[in-house]
């Protein structure tokens, strides 16, 4: 599934030697969905004021946004050359003020998300319908603010939010304790367990997802495998932050030209 | 006179009506004085939690969807506690929010360091759209706050429970300038907050002394008047700045910044040197760390007779 937006992350980080390949495998799949099937959103005018908010709050998954935007034609083909140069726009973590299409500046992790909390806050206020969805890394779970900002989404009754977490088992290599469906329930989340890379799944999730009567905000728990697509690479912490040889690069785009 | 923080209260109830878009969110300070307002613009107010990183993080939210939030709780925990939150989610995603503190530097003498604050002022200055007003009186917060709080900036409104005590006339408080309050030949004391009633009684004593002192008063640091410090300076030559804020960066790193190019220049600071441990009230700590009218007098003496 989606090996064409796989390859262009690959090829993103491998021209610039800078990227988080297996944090974007993890969740390509999920925001190709949501920008396929889920979000109301006008490719061809990211600020639409009617639009559904997409927030990466893990912002080092950066190439899969990008990835996905591009495909969509909210970047062009330029944008991807140039990631990580001084011509780009594009870089590690997305900056909102020159991207079109990223809603957040992320980065430093735990700061998306309340982003997230305050724009459904912000449209409960002005009375608006727009939805907002965040994705969170399972290890940015360990950041306080998000844990903050769920409490408050809670007790703002915010039904016009929906948090995925992106969950790789990374979180779990360092506190071992992390049984997020659980937390984010005890916060008040209406809490839903999710296939990270199954189809059948998006589209049985989400629908349970917006057809919820219930005033509480929604959490999304995706289990998902970390450098899903390219064996070599699924749920090894040494590639976190690595850049492919030309070896593995080759071995990489076979696996996902054949897995198509 | 009225409190600066019910000031504060007042304008807010003042603007609310008048304009949907002003959200007020606050960690559970100021509550009671606030209720005007969240009766006057029901669904705009917030005492949100003790959660004060996520409270400006959300705020940032807010502002991303055109409303005007105004942030609210004591100095350190919205400004040092928060401050990532103000930088990233703010400074680097250029949106536009007030921040307005209560507490001053050591306001709550009673409870300790862990309530003190004393590098806000240098912290928001260092942001390139960070906006600094030391209000020292209601009507300066009122002026100010009403001029641009819906500007695209990071403002910073820093609030004390001490006044300074002058009568200022509306018409004379610009935002960015300086206020002359008196003229003088031989000394320049430029001065923040309450401390102003510190320097005009050092300059009472001056006086009989035979020294001519001109006293320069700021309500707004950051965009700072360097026009009014450097003129006053090419004239006498001389500098005490008196502050309530880290020595390390403040009202003297500034004035001092105004006047390069001016030979002869002698200078002395007063400021705060260290966490100021111990209790009491304002009063005795600005005793304990040398904020007082005789400090002032010293340090004019010392200078003027170099």
């Amino acid at each position: 599934m989606n090996s064409e937006l796989r390859i262009k992350i690959l090829e993103m980080v491998k021209r610039s030697g800078e990227g988080h390949i297996p944090s974007s495998f993890s969740i390509v799949d999920i925001i190709e969905y949501l920008y396929s099937s889920v979000l109301k959103y006008d490719c061809l005018k990211p600020k639409w004021s009617e639009r559904d908010y997409f927030i990466l709050s893990k912002g080092h998954g950066a190439g899969a946004l990008y990835a996905v935007l591009h495909a969509k034609g909210v970047l062009k083909n330029d944008d991807i050359i140039n990631y990580g140069t001084p011509a780009g726009i594009l870089g590690g973590h997305p900056d909102s003020t020159i991207v079109p299409g990223a809603e957040a500046s992320t980065g430093s992790l735990g700061h998306g998300f309340p982003t997230a909390v305050g724009i459904a806050l912000g449209n409960k206020i002005l009375g608006l319908s727009n939805k907002v969805f965040a994705l969170l890394g399972d290890g940015e779970c360990h950041e306080g603010t998000i844990w903050e900002a769920a409490n408050i989404a809670t007790n703002q009754e915010l039904r016009n939010i929906c948090a995925i977490v992106d969950w790789n088992g990374s979180a779990a290599q360092l506190m071992p304790r992390d049984d997020l469906p659980e937390k984010w329930k005890a916060f008040g989340w209406e809490t839903f367990l999710m296939d990270g890379h199954s189809k059948d799944d998006f589209e049985k999730v989400f629908a349970l997802v917006l057809n919820s009567k219930s005033n509480a905000p929604k959490a999304i728990i995706a289990k998902t495998i970390k450098g899903k697509g390219v064996s070599f690479m699924e749920g090894h912490g040494k590639w976190h932050h690595r850049v492919p040889t030309d070896e593995e690069m080759d071995h990489a785009i076979l696996e996902l030209k054949n897995e198509k | 006179m009225k409190k600066l923080r019910e000031e504060f209260a007042d304008t807010l109830l003042e603007l609310g009506p008048k304009d949907s878009r002003v959200v007020v969110m606050v960690g559970d300070i100021s509550h009671g004085i606030l209720q005007p307002f969240a009766k006057a613009c029901p669904g705009r107010y917030f005492n949100i939690g003790i959660c004060e990183p996520a409270m400006v993080n959300i705020a940032s939210g807010i502002s991303k969807v055109g409303l005007i939030p105004v942030i609210h709780t004591i100095a350190p925990f919205i400004i040092e506690r928060a401050y990532e939150q103000i930088k990233l989610d703010f400074g680097y995603q250029k949106l536009p929010v007030n921040l307005v503190s209560v507490g001053g530097s050591f306001d709550y003498a009673q409870l300790g360091c862990s309530h003190h604050c004393y590098t806000d002022v240098s912290l928001i200055s260092h942001l390139n759209r960070g906006v600094v007003v030391m209000p020292g009186s209601p009507i300066e917060f009122n002026k100010l706050f009403t001029d641009i709080y819906s500007e695209n900036n990071i403002n910073y409104f820093r609030l004390s429970e001490q006044s300074h005590g002058v009568n200022f006339n509306r018409e004379d408080i610009k935002f960015g300038e300086g206020i002359k309050i008196q003229d003088g030949k031989d000394v320049t004391i430029a001065v923040v907050g309450s401390q102003l009633k510190n320097a005009m009684n050092a300059a009472e004593l001056l006086k009989s002394d035979g020294i001519s002192t001109e006293i320069i008063y700021f309500h707004t640091i950051k965009p700072f008047d360097k026009k009014i410090i450097r003129e006053s300076l090419l004239k006498t030559r001389r500098l005490v700045t008196l502050e309530e804020l880290s020595e390390h960066d403040g009202l003297f790193s500034i004035s001092i910044k105004s006047s390069i190019g001016i030979d002869g220049l002698k200078c002395e600071q007063i400021a705060i040197k260290d966490f100021i441990h111990g209790y009491g009230s304002y009063e005795d700590l600005c005793k304990k760390s040398g904020l007082d009218h005789h400090a002032v007098y010293a340090a004019v003496k010392k200078i003027v007779n170099l």
